[in-house]
């Protein structure tokens, strides 16, 4: 059982360079994965260096099931951390840097032995037990430092950016791998990524950061379909702003006008004659769709690109001095010119707050 | 954390004495006594130490200049071309600073003396004498004998310059059409700038302030010696502190006119480490020529060492080329004589001591600037490297002072009843640099994250320093220790001005004693020269086999 409370966290290293984090508050339940991301310098990693320890909190507590662990010292917070260069210790192999956190415990020889071995099972380098460490490669040196830091039971297990230094595929094998170890063990984690597929992916919760503030915070397929504001939405993939100006509520919908015609999207407290900005994921968009179906709109295509899976459009809309982009799955074959009519459905739209 | 914030301020606290107490204290001791305007004015009037301060200032510029025509060559040569013999350059380039120039000058007398090898050649060739010590001969001869010390420190500063330059800027300038000399003075000598700075600033002071070689070669005016000589009425004459005061305003003065010349490297750090050095493989008879040059200079700088050598190693060598009968006569001689034994004893004392107080303020140092994150941290790293600019004779002095000035440093430091402390901290603080720039190259290379990790493995602050990065800079440690240690046991200017009492000679001392004797006494000044010699190769090439091409960084200021 693990409960983590981030309450408030603050801190500056230089005031001239202002916060690096500002006001921070994240709940992460027991079991939970949750997911700091954001783009480099938001303050994603000082945030898990103060959950470790290595880093003090101007301002704000962390409690741990209810505990106050702010100034409680890294190694006694049983919070092991699995660093981006995985940190390693190249003076000692394999069954030393596993080994080496639990002869700080109560733990017989025996005993250390025994968890050494079925860590090593659990992230299955068995075989690696007495290799060096800079015989090992990218993947390898990953899983035994997830080992190093799973073989400690930790209360709560920090990961700062693991998989960036592996190659595409090893990285979406080592996901499932981190996925599945978390998720048989039932351990509360907090990851900290850049790479939003990574998040997305393996996230209970999502926490996004922007220059030290929590921008969102929530499941990945709310976060990402119903994102916050403008950094959110793009932040967490491509996305398309449409200015638009609130009409009224009409029947199930309500009413926004933009440069090319009515949208309709899900009611909400909008206020009239106010302007606002509709989003909405290229992928959310129809084609081919009934003409009389809700959000259809007729575009021409400028330019597509052929992404295997898919086809990425560029089309231009009648009225709209902007271009839309629109990921069509299983695309017919289209060429730049062709007229495409496609449709958005209501609950893909989000309403933000105009920049 | 409160325990790593008290931790951090009570080494700094404990740095801040010790700085204070050794190195600060003895040149404010200097300053104290010396600074008086009536003293210096009777210096600035007195032609003597006038003319002793041009001496001293014309053998630094002389012998920078000759440390310049052979380094600088070499290193272009090292660092540009691919040749038989490089890996052995490392050890050949540390060969001259195997032994102390003032022993080296025993070799070199027996050199160019009157009866010496060399005249010996001319008359057996059917020409004559030609007096080479005498007149000015003797100035150039100190300046030839410290540029063969002192061109190693040069050279290895220039090449860890050379492999930090990007090879393509060369590239880029050879692709404009620009001719290889042009693009050498046009684009590597001023990239080169750091290098140059860190190492001719270490070689200029060090050859002003001097003392061991104008001593040996029995030249008296110029300033290091007029020091010297002041030191024994130093309680009732204060000039000796003037003198000295003159040397350290003068040292300032040639490292500012440096750092203003050659700049701190501002526009040159861009270059580092995009893309490795790359060197040309040589074909044909061209091939040889590096490692023929190597060789060359090697034998030339050895020259000295190897008459040392011979002198000890025979029986009487006078007006012959060489020795006319070798014998083991004087190695024995050396060992059984009444000052060798106990200063080799003495020097061991004083040189662990010194290894164990400048390892651990290196380290203490090192972590403070690298790990603590302590606002001003870097300052101590500046305060730890002052005494590689500051002249062990300045030191010296002033350590001496100390010891004369204040009651408390009369009862720990007394030369007279025990110079083991007074020795070891005086060695110690001139050693601080090598440990600290060694242990901190440890530190660069050792991610913090290791030491984290440890902490996050419920290691406390100090376990995860002791269990992970001691073990992982245990190499730049040792290497560090050796440097200290070696140049502790052959240090000179501490030990000609602070050991006072032949019952407490260390090594140098006790060479220079033995050096004065009539008779034997150049001989047995030599054997033991030469044990001296083998002990401190033995440490110099274990540390450059350890370090390689970063042996240079331990030179840099």
């Amino acid at each position: 059982m693990a409960k983590l409370e981030i309450l408030n966290i603050s801190k500056t290293y230089q005031a001239s360079e202002g916060k690096v984090l500002n006001d921070i508050s994240l709940t992460v339940n027991d079991g939970e994965m949750a997911f700091l991301l954001g783009p480099s310098g938001c303050g994603k990693s000082t945030l898990l260096r103060i959950l470790a320890g290595l880093i003090s909190a101007d301002s704000g507590k962390i409690l741990l099931n209810g505990k106050d662990i702010t100034h409680l010292p890294p190694e006694k917070r049983n919070m092991p951390m699995v660093f981006q260069n995985y940190a390693l210790w190249p003076h000692m192999d394999v069954y030393e840097n596993i080994a080496f956190g639990l002869k700080m415990t109560d733990m017989t020889r025996k005993e250390i032995d025994t968890r050494v071995r079925e860590t090593l099972e659990l992230v299955r380098m068995e075989d690696f037990i007495h290799r060096k460490v800079p015989s090992l490669s990218g993947g390898q040196q990953q899983r035994i430092a997830l080992a190093r830091a799973l073989a400690l039971d930790p209360a709560v297990l920090l990961l700062d950016e693991p998989l960036s230094n592996l190659d595409a595929k090893l990285r979406d094998t080592m996901r499932f791998e981190i996925r599945r170890i978390c998720n048989e063990r039932h351990i509360t984690a907090v990851y900290v990524t850049h790479d939003r597929k990574e998040a997305l992916s393996m996230a209970d919760q999502v926490a996004v950061l922007e220059k030290g503030n929590l921008s969102q915070s929530g499941s990945p397929v709310s976060v990402y379909n119903h994102p916050a504001n403008r950094f959110c939405a793009s932040f967490l993939g491509d996305v398309n702003f449409l200015d638009a100006v609130f009409q009224n509520n009409e029947g199930n919908y309500a009413i926004f006008h933009t440069d090319s015609g009515i949208w309709r999207v899900l009611p909400g407290d909008y206020i009239t004659g106010e302007h606002y900005t509709l989003a909405f994921r290229p992928e959310s968009a129809k084609c081919d769709t009934a003409p009389d179906a809700l959000n259809t709109f007729t575009s021409t295509i400028e330019r597509s690109s052929f992404l295997g899976e898919s086809s990425f459009r560029t089309v231009l809309l009648k009225g709209c001095k902007d271009a839309i982009y629109i990921n069509e799955y299983a695309a017919a074959e289209r060429n730049d010119g062709d007229q495409l009519v496609f449709a958005v459905p209501a609950e893909r739209i989000s309403i933000l707050e105009r920049a | 954390m409160m325990k790593n914030k008290f931790a951090t301020y009570l080494c700094a606290a404990v740095l801040l004495v010790f700085f204070g107490t050794f190195l600060f204290l003895p040149l404010y001791t200097v300053l104290a006594e010396g600074l008086d305007k009536d003293i210096l004015l009777e210096v600035f009037r007195n032609r003597l130490y006038m003319e002793g301060l041009w001496n001293a200032f014309a053998i630094s510029v002389v012998t920078t200049f000759f440390v310049f025509l052979i380094a600088l060559p070499l290193a272009v040569l090292y660092d540009r071309y691919e040749f038989p013999g490089k890996n052995l350059c490392p050890i050949l380039m540390m060969t001259p600073m195997i032994l102390p120039p003032f022993v080296g000058a025993l070799g070199f007398q027996q050199l160019l003396g009157h009866y010496g090898v060399l005249n010996s050649l001319l008359v057996s060739m059917g020409l004559d004498r030609i007096d080479f010590l005498g007149g000015e001969g003797k100035f150039w001869s100190i300046c030839a004998m410290e540029a063969l010390h002192l061109y190693p420190i040069l050279y290895l500063n220039l090449i860890t310059s050379l492999a930090n330059i990007d090879p393509t800027l060369n590239d880029a300038a050879k692709n404009l059409g620009i001719s290889p000399w042009k693009r050498f003075f046009r684009i590597t000598l001023p990239l080169l700038r750091p290098g140059i700075f860190a190492g001719g600033s270490i070689v200029l002071i060090w050859s002003f302030t001097e003392l061991g070689t104008p001593l040996m070669f029995g030249v008296t005016n110029v300033t290091p010696v007029q020091i010297f000589n002041g030191i024994n009425e130093l309680e009732s004459n204060p000039t000796a502190y003037s003198l000295v005061i003159i040397m350290l305003a003068v040292s300032a003065l040639m490292y500012l006119t440096g750092k203003v010349l050659l700049g701190s490297g501002a526009g040159t750090n861009a270059v580092k480490g995009m893309t490795g050095s790359r060197s040309i493989d040589l074909t044909g008879w061209k091939k040889f020529l590096p490692g023929a040059a190597f060789f060359a200079f090697t034998f030339i700088a050895a020259l000295p060492h190897l008459t040392l050598i011979l002198t000890a190693g025979s029986e009487s060598w006078y007006q012959t080329i060489l020795p006319a009968k070798y014998s083991w006569m004087h190695f024995q001689e050396a060992l059984s004589n009444d000052l060798v034994v106990p200063s080799i004893h003495r020097s061991l004392e004083y040189s662990i001591l010194a290894t164990v107080i400048a390892c651990t303020i290196g380290l203490a140092t090192a972590w403070l600037v690298q790990r603590s994150k302590m606002r001003g941290a870097a300052a101590f790293d500046l305060m730890a490297m002052l005494p590689l600019m500051i002249p062990g004779l300045v030191i010296a002095v002033g350590f001496l002072g100390m010891s004369i000035k204040y009651e408390w440093a009369k009862l720990i430091f007394n030369p007279i009843n025990n110079p083991l402390l007074l020795l070891a901290t005086a060695y110690a603080i001139r050693r601080v640099p090598y440990v600290l720039r060694a242990a901190a190259s440890g530190l660069e290379q050792t991610p913090e994250d290791l030491e984290h990790a440890a902490r996050n493995a419920g290691c406390t602050a100090f376990g995860a320093f002791r269990k992970i990065t001691v073990p992982l800079i245990a190499a730049n440690l040792v290497v560090g220790a050796l440097f200290a240690f070696s140049f502790s046991m052959l240090e000179v200017s501490d030990s000609l001005i602070l050991a006072q009492k032949s019952t407490f000679y260390p090594i140098t001392k006790a060479i220079y004693e033995l050096s004065t004797y009539l008779g034997n006494g150049p001989y047995i000044a030599s054997a033991f020269g030469v044990w001296a010699m083998f002990f401190l190769a033995s440490t110099l090439i274990a540390a450059g086999i350890l370090l390689g091409r970063k042996l240079g960084s331990l030179f840099r200021l």
